[in-house]
């Protein structure tokens, strides 16, 4: 090898420490880039492999009635359809642990022969027999069961029952069971019949042989199948047709995956920035030697080479230890996601491109970051660079002078503040770099609060803590003097509702809800005018005030971008369209799209006038613990009372089900925190160990003076928890801003409305000791290396 | 390279060189005209802030002048750039400092070697035997695997005249080379300067010490930026 090289070689194995750093800071950021990127590349990939292997429907047309077998058999011959199922789903409930919980059951036609909505045995019997189910595995921690376990459910119409779980099945096309607080059981016809419920399938599940994956083919397809049923005769009721291809949670998860990658490249770019300083301090180290070799002839040119050439070892070095651990790390993201999706990986091979991504960025944004000081450190003059002793010459500041001239400190505080002033544009890159970290976990935290934040919104704006959805139509008064018996219970207002959709174009109501009914789903919520148990966040427009009236207020993920206040709008209720005036938006949290109108009005077109349909009761003790035992003595009394509920929702449960939703994104976001902490400490070392190394000579002559090592101790820790301060300082006003971006992104992805901006007092008490302690620590050690070298030693430093 | 045997080597005219300080301007050299011929043991002297150092920078291309002009060998050394310096002083001027100036993480034979491959000269193989060669001439060829910090002050400084010599330039220059050694080593050194002097090579040495002035052809004595005296001692 070329002594140049050698020297390059010899020069990053003579400090490990040091270069370890390096090797660290581009690690860190490689690492990152790998494991999202991996994790998202895997993870995109068997979504929609695990999606598409359960062979979703096109579409589903639900009608009001039985399709027979001749029937589907007329559909399958359809032009245009390639496959045609009957099915039916049924909302019931399951008792675990003495409490209610809804359970969704799939009633199938043959299990054998399965071609739409298909789910992957896993387990036990593969057609249940009467009075058995097959168990979505998510679902066996909700039930608290196993396989071969007895659950006793209630369906609507039938009593009691118990269903013993005969196998499990792996169905990736709904969300975890534990993330919807519900069960997911399959079962025969013969078996709804025996739970009381109407032997009927009611669901007409296509798909398309064309344009598979275009909506507006699909919904032009499915009208035309409910236009021929309904020439038979048959009412149609609604039309689902859910985006083609796409996982419920696709887009969720593209976005936040986004997100990380924006982090975890911002991560290498701080890193790339400590580089460059660490790069900077290697120079200043160097300057002699530069002089040197440029006395012995060699050009800039050469010199720079050699520091590239070094720059491009350590990026190797950190690429080649981060590829593999980025692996590790990936598998890990993915599995996790994976869990959270109930999504099975069955190929987890990382495509080439992320090593590649990893490889270039890993190269490229650290050495374009180092490019300045090594070019500026190898183009220094001969003279300067053998005149170079160790003794800053920089020409004292007015900052430097005003601090010199302030009696508030001491002196030796003094004199540490103003070797802070001292390299300005060292101190904006560590200060840049430590405040990114900090602005960027403070972030991580305020969203997380404000994640917090708005899920207790779930709680101010219900002010009720039960939701009862009735089997049948009810008059308020048989139920309300029974519950509001009930000690506790401070509320009982009678609602309604239906499932619903904003018709357009179409005669049919048309929705995107997926088969779990709820991804996608729209509804109507008809309520008393006016109501005390919503507290609607108003955001335009007004709340509905009169009764009897046809105005309609529109949550956010109701609103289109084209609707304004006094507009009309068409909402199917079972099947037909009626006529609204939109009076005002809210903004819900933790509702699926939603339109709230009076229950009167309601009432008139439902055909129902007088009665409710769901009960929503308020307690005095809003506790989780309070509303589960109410709940249960509401279901008895309810039960006593021989009135049927199909669904009993606490808003606890909603709570907790939303929670879950963005668990991983919360938590990844702190893991990306983390690593920013640690890239930002490491960067306040690196600059206090060059600001140290830079005045070896002058400490050497401070303390040929009378310094004691601890003064010098004291000086250069003070220098370092400076540093750390003013980083913390620009970190939290930079935080806020990137909280509210963060907030408004992460919101519209989950809730279609951005989350309120919090400020975090943990995060900045956390950035607060970890950066004063950080910076104690990174200034310690430089400070306890100097008082080792002698004072000679430090004088003839060179 | 140069070889010019009667005409002066080295011509400065009218050298002056000023550094701005803090109360104004500071001339460490003042119109400084002065030659140097070819094969000669020059020395430089002067008390401590006389100009010695400024002057030996001027020569070599380490520093330039701020008015006037130097002339090696018919090249106009201040109108080189930074790039055409370093090409040129690597194949046309050795310089020892006081200090040594090894460069420790290489071997004694790899900082030898390290002039042949900045400026390209010899082929790889030859830059090996050339090196050795050298390490022979100044009695350190066996120390050559060694990193500097293993070797005594006056063997690194023999090492690092090899090093000077490495790309066999005409002119060899010393900033107070035996400033850092005992009395015995500094004979051993001046004695290799003047063995080099009579093997073709001129040597210029800024010293002020007057016990080795016997070893010396010529002496330019400075004072306060301006040349006292040329005396040519064995004229």
């Amino acid at each position: 090898m070329r002594p140049r090289y050698m020297k390059v070689i010899r020069d990053l194995t003579s400090d490990y420490s040091k270069n370890l750093m390096l090797v660290l800071a581009i690690a860190i950021g490689v690492f990152g880039i790998g494991s999202i990127l991996g994790g998202y590349a895997v993870l995109s990939r068997e979504m929609n492999a695990n999606y598409m292997s359960t062979a979703p429907a096109s579409a589903t047309i639900e009608i009001d009635g039985d399709i027979s077998s001749t029937l589907l058999d007329s559909v399958r011959t359809f032009p245009g359809i390639k496959k045609a199922e009957r099915r039916s789903t049924i909302v019931g409930r399951m008792k675990v642990h003495e409490r209610w919980h809804p359970i969704l059951f799939f009633v199938i036609d043959d299990f054998e022969k399965m071609e739409i909505s298909r789910f992957r045995h896993i387990s036990g019997t593969k057609i249940p027999t009467e009075g058995t189910m097959l168990v979505e595995r998510t679902a066996l921690m909700v039930m608290g069961a196993s396989e071969g376990d007895a659950i006793t459910v209630r369906t609507p119409h039938g009593s009691q029952q118990t269903l013993k779980i005969g196998g499990v099945v792996h169905d990736p096309a709904l969300a975890p069971a534990w993330q919807e607080q519900a069960g997911y059981g399959y079962i025969t016809m013969a078996t709804l019949k025996a739970l009381g419920e109407n032997s009927r399938f009611d669901l007409l599940r296509i798909q398309v042989s064309e344009n598979e994956y275009a909506r507006q083919h699909i919904t032009q397809k499915a009208e035309e199948v409910a236009d021929w049923l309904k020439q038979r005769g048959i009412e149609i009721h609604e039309i689902q047709v859910p985006s083609p291809g796409k996982h419920p949670h696709q887009s969720q998860m593209e976005a936040v995956l986004s997100i990380f990658t924006v982090f975890s490249f911002m991560i290498l770019l701080l890193g790339s920035i400590l580089v460059a300083t660490s790069m900077a301090t290697l120079m200043v180290k160097q300057v002699r030697q530069i002089g040197i070799m440029k006395t012995i002839g060699g050009s800039s040119y050469q010199i720079s080479t050699m520091y590239f050439f070094m720059m491009l070892v350590v990026c190797v070095v950190a690429i080649l230890v981060s590829i593999p651990l980025s692996r590790l790390a990936a598998f890990g993201f993915y599995t996790q996601i994976a869990k959270l999706l109930n999504l099975e990986i069955t190929d987890s091979s990382i495509p080439l491109r992320v090593p590649f991504i990893q490889i270039a960025s890993g190269i490229l944004i650290p050495m374009i970051a180092a490019a300045i000081p090594l070019i500026r450190g190898s183009r220094v003059s001969v003279r300067a660079a053998l005149d170079n002793y160790g003794v800053s010459t920089q020409k004292v500041n007015r900052w430097s002078t005003f601090l010199s001239r302030t009696s508030l400190f001491t002196d030796t505080y003094r004199l540490s503040l103003r070797n802070v002033f001292r390299q300005r544009s060292r101190l904006v890159l560590t200060l840049g770099l430590l405040a990114a970290g900090g602005a960027m976990f403070m972030t991580a935290l305020n969203v997380s609060d404000a994640w917090e934040t708005n899920l207790k919104r779930i709680y101010t704006q219900r002010l009720y803590d039960q939701e009862i959805r009735l089997n049948e139509r009810l008059l308020p008064d048989s139920v309300f003097s029974v519950i509001e018996a009930i000690d506790g219970v401070t509320k009982v207002e009678g609602w309604d509702f239906a499932s619903s959709s904003i018709i357009k174009d179409s005669k049919y109501e048309i929705t995107k809800t997926y088969p779990d009914k709820g991804h996608g789903s729209f509804s109507i919520q008809a309520l008393p005018v006016p109501t005390q148990l919503l507290n609607p966040t108003v955001v335009e427009g007004q709340w509905l005030k009169t009764a009897g009236s046809n105005e309609v207020v529109l949550n956010q993920l109701a609103r289109t971008s084209e609707m304004t206040i006094g507009d009309d709008v068409l909402l199917a209720i079972d099947g037909k369209p009626t006529r609204w005036k939109i009076i005002g938006f809210t903004e819900d949290v933790g509702s699926p799209a939603t339109a709230y109108v009076s229950i009167t009005t309601f009432a008139k077109i439902a055909g129902s006038s007088g009665k409710v349909g769901m009960l929503r009761i308020a307690y005095s003790d809003r506790s989780r613990n309070n509303s589960q035992n109410k709940s249960r003595e509401i279901d008895d009394v309810l039960e006593d009372n021989n009135i049927r509920v199909s669904a009993s929702i606490p808003v606890w449960l909603l709570h907790n089900a939303v929670a879950a939703h963005m668990e991983v994104l919360v938590n990844s976001l702190l893991a990306m925190a983390l690593l920013m902490a640690i890239v930002g400490t490491l960067g306040l070392t690196s600059t206090i160990s060059m600001n140290v190394l830079e005045r070896t000579r002058e400490i050497g002559v401070m303390r040929a003076i009378g310094a004691t090592p601890g003064t010098i101790k004291s000086l250069i820790v003070w220098e370092g928890i400076t540093i750390g301060v003013l980083s913390i300082m620009i970190a939290f006003v930079v935080s806020i801003a990137f909280s509210y971006f963060m907030g408004v992104f992460i919101g519209n992805i989950s809730f279609r409305t951005p989350l309120t901006l919090t400020i975090s007092p943990i995060a900045i008490a956390i950035w607060v000791v970890l950066i004063t302690v950080g910076s104690y620590f990174a200034s310690v050690f430089p400070a306890r290396r100097t008082n080792k070298v002698t004072t000679r030693e430090a004088l003839a430093y060179e | 390279m140069i070889h010019q045997q009667h005409k002066p080597l080295i011509e400065l005219r009218n050298v002056s060189k000023a550094y701005p300080v803090a109360s104004g301007t500071f001339m460490a050299l003042n119109d400084v005209s002065l030659t140097i011929e070819s094969r000669k043991l020059v020395a430089i002297t002067g008390k401590s802030g006389s100009g010695k150092s400024t002057l030996l920078n001027i020569i070599t291309g380490i520093d330039r002048p701020s008015t006037g002009s130097v002339t090696i060998s018919g090249v106009k050394v201040d109108k080189l750039s930074e790039t055409e310096l370093a090409s040129w002083r690597g194949k046309n001027v050795g310089v020892v400092f006081q200090f040594f100036q090894l460069l420790p993480t290489l071997t004694i034979l790899e900082n030898v070697m390290l002039p042949m491959d900045f400026c390209n000269t010899y082929s790889k193989k030859e830059r090996r035997d050339k090196a050795l060669a050298l390490l022979e001439k100044v009695n350190i060829k066996e120390q050559a695997g060694k990193f500097p910090s293993a070797l005594s002050g006056g063997q690194q400084q023999r090492v690092a005249i090899a090093r000077a010599l490495a790309n066999d330039p005409p002119l060899l220059v010393a900033d107070e080379p035996t400033g850092n050694l005992d009395s015995h080593t500094a004979t051993s050194i001046f004695e290799l300067f003047a063995e080099l002097a009579k093997s073709g090579k001129t040597v210029i040495v800024v010293t002020h010490e007057r016990e080795f002035s016997a070893y010396f052809e010529d002496t330019i004595s400075i004072a306060d930026g301006m040349v006292n005296a040329q005396i040519s001692v064995h004229a």
